[in-house]
């Protein structure tokens, strides 16, 4: 409240971390849209793997975020 | 909090570092975990599972079953079926040519009857005739006798010449009527 | 709650909630061990042997209510985890992926029912434990079944690759598998445990502040929305607990059939 900036500086790198995990759990979920679009009949089949990408794209952003606290 | 120094003197824990109490704790709840569900719960879960696939499958095997039996069933009866309307045909046919056995039996007895009332009617025929021409040749002998005799007035005594002037007579006559009668014969 | 805010309430303005909010002391004060994250994984494990046990109850073809409960889950993770990743030898692994699910989903879960509201698998001793137990367990199956030398190779030198490429394939594939495989088990569902919590606890300390401390129209309205939001969060959360206890258990599961498969 007086006017500075503070907090930690961690934080801002972790919000740039999270950039590219965007993107990629965009780009993950948009391929299973289209794909399920395409195919409705494979929903099941692209439904596993988009999760297992999702998770497997989220984690380095979940990383960042333990890291951005864990190292002071 | 403005100031780094005070922020980073603050120790935070950090939430990398596990805790030697926790790692206990959880060893032993999930490893009892574990082992009570195996022992107890999974193999309840798998039982049933194995149950209903089996009532399922039996079910489908019953219905398969039943749907072979009716199929038997219909071909038995359709082989039946084929049978008797092979065995109608074949009597048919027979009976057909039994038919026409009997027709043909039926005409050749009468034929044959018919050949031999005619027979027997033209034999009877004949001896009747030959019968009254004998008798015919007979009486003709007294008659023409006494007729002439009647005519000429005189007695013809002698029996022997009376005879033997008939039998001439006759003998022409009977040439004669030979020539007739011939063909009325063949024609019998 | 927290160490942290307490310690500055006094001071000036707010202050957000840190790693400390996942640090609690002994439950029966200092020097006892029981803390209230152990406290969640006793009572989770038993609350789970509890309701398996009785859903187990009288079983039969066709199910009660609480048997078709625990069935769906198990059949859950048996026929869309267990069979779908590995195939027909998961089986063996079911009772090992089953139960991986069902104590993740419950330590999960605890962040979000009341009373209780702290997920036990935030703190890392609990996911570290697990994702330990996958690693030896997939390290063990592979090695059993092609052989140290075997898995090894198979796991370092993939075939169809120029040589020179192994130099640095080679180590990459023996840390990533050894290494970083559990410990991205580990961190992934730790901090998203970790950064959901914190997240709710934000609001809703946020939100308290906001109508409590720094009061008027415009604290109490910012302070309802942070509240409101908090419910909305807290769905949310809910979700993401269960996907993350069904990644951990589908990734555990897939690496089991990596290191079943023949060719890696």
């Amino acid at each position: 409240m007086n006017g500075e900036i503070n907090g930690s500086l961690n934080m801002i790198g972790y919000g740039l971390a999270a950039i590219g995990p965007g993107i990629g759990i965009g780009l993950i979920f948009a391929a299973y849209i289209s794909g399920v679009a395409r195919q409705p009949e494979a929903r099941g089949v692209l439904q596993s793997i988009a999760i297992l990408g999702f998770a497997l794209a989220e984690a380095l952003a979940i990383i960042g975020i333990g890291l951005a606290f864990a190292l002071n | 909090m403005s100031d780094p120094v005070l922020w980073l003197a603050v120790q935070e824990p950090s939430p990398l570092a596990p805790e030697p109490g926790e790692i206990v704790v959880g060893i032993i709840a999930f490893v009892l975990l574990f082992l009570f569900l195996k022992k107890k719960v999974y193999p309840v879960f798998e039982k049933t599972f194995a149950e209903r696939t089996a009532a399922i499958e039996g079910g489908i095997e019953k219905a398969e079953k039943a749907q072979a039996e009716a199929a038997e069933a219909l071909e038995k009866y359709n082989a039946q079926l084929a049978e008797a309307r092979g065995e109608a045909g074949r009597i048919r046919t027979e009976a057909q040519s039994q038919r026409a056995e009997i027709v043909e039996e039926a005409r050749t007895e009468a034929r044959t009857e018919a050949q031999r009332i005619l027979e027997a009617a033209s034999a009877q025929i004949a001896s009747e005739r030959a019968q009254a021409m004998a008798e015919l040749r007979r009486d003709i002998g007294g008659l023409a006798v006494a007729l002439a005799s009647k005519v000429v007035g005189e007695s013809l005594e002698d029996e022997a010449r009376q005879r033997r002037t008939v039998e001439r007579f006759l003998a022409g006559l009977e040439q004669a009527d030979e020539q007739a009668v011939a063909p009325s014969g063949a024609a019998g | 709650m927290s160490t942290s805010v307490l310690a500055v309430e006094g001071g000036e303005g707010f202050v957000s909630p840190g790693p400390s909010t996942f640090v609690y002391p002994p439950i029966f004060g200092e020097g006892t061990f029981l803390t209230k994250p152990m406290l969640i994984v006793i009572l989770g494990s038993a609350l789970i042997a509890v309701l398996m046990f009785l859903a187990t109850r009288r079983a039969s073809v066709v199910p009660s209510k609480g048997q078709f409960v625990g069935e769906s889950l198990y059949g859950f993770v048996r026929n869309s985890i267990a069979l779908d990743a590995i195939g027909k030898p998961g089986m063996k692994y079911v009772p090992y992926l089953a139960t991986v699910f069902f104590f993740l989903a419950t330590m999960n879960i605890a962040g979000i029912v009341p009373l209780v509201q702290f997920p036990a698998t935030s703190r890392i001793a609990f996911p570290l434990i697990l994702a330990v137990i996958s690693c030896v367990i997939f390290n063990a199956i592979g090695i059993k079944r092609h052989g140290l030398g075997g898995y090894f190779k198979d796991m370092m030198f993939p075939p169809g690759i120029p040589w020179p490429v192994y130099i640095l394939l080679a180590p990459i594939e023996f840390v990533s598998t050894i290494i970083i495989r559990p410990l991205t088990l580990t961190l992934r569902l730790t901090f998203n445990m970790f950064a959901g919590h914190l997240v709710l606890v934000l609001f809703i300390l946020g939100g308290e502040y906001l109508i409590f401390e720094y009061s008027g129209v415009v604290g109490i309205a910012a302070g309802t929305v942070a509240i409101l939001g908090s419910l909305i969060l807290t769905a949310f959360e809910g979700f993401v607990q269960l996907l993350q206890a069904y990644v951990f258990t589908l990734l555990s599961a897939l690496y089991i059939g990596g290191a079943l498969a023949d060719e890696h």
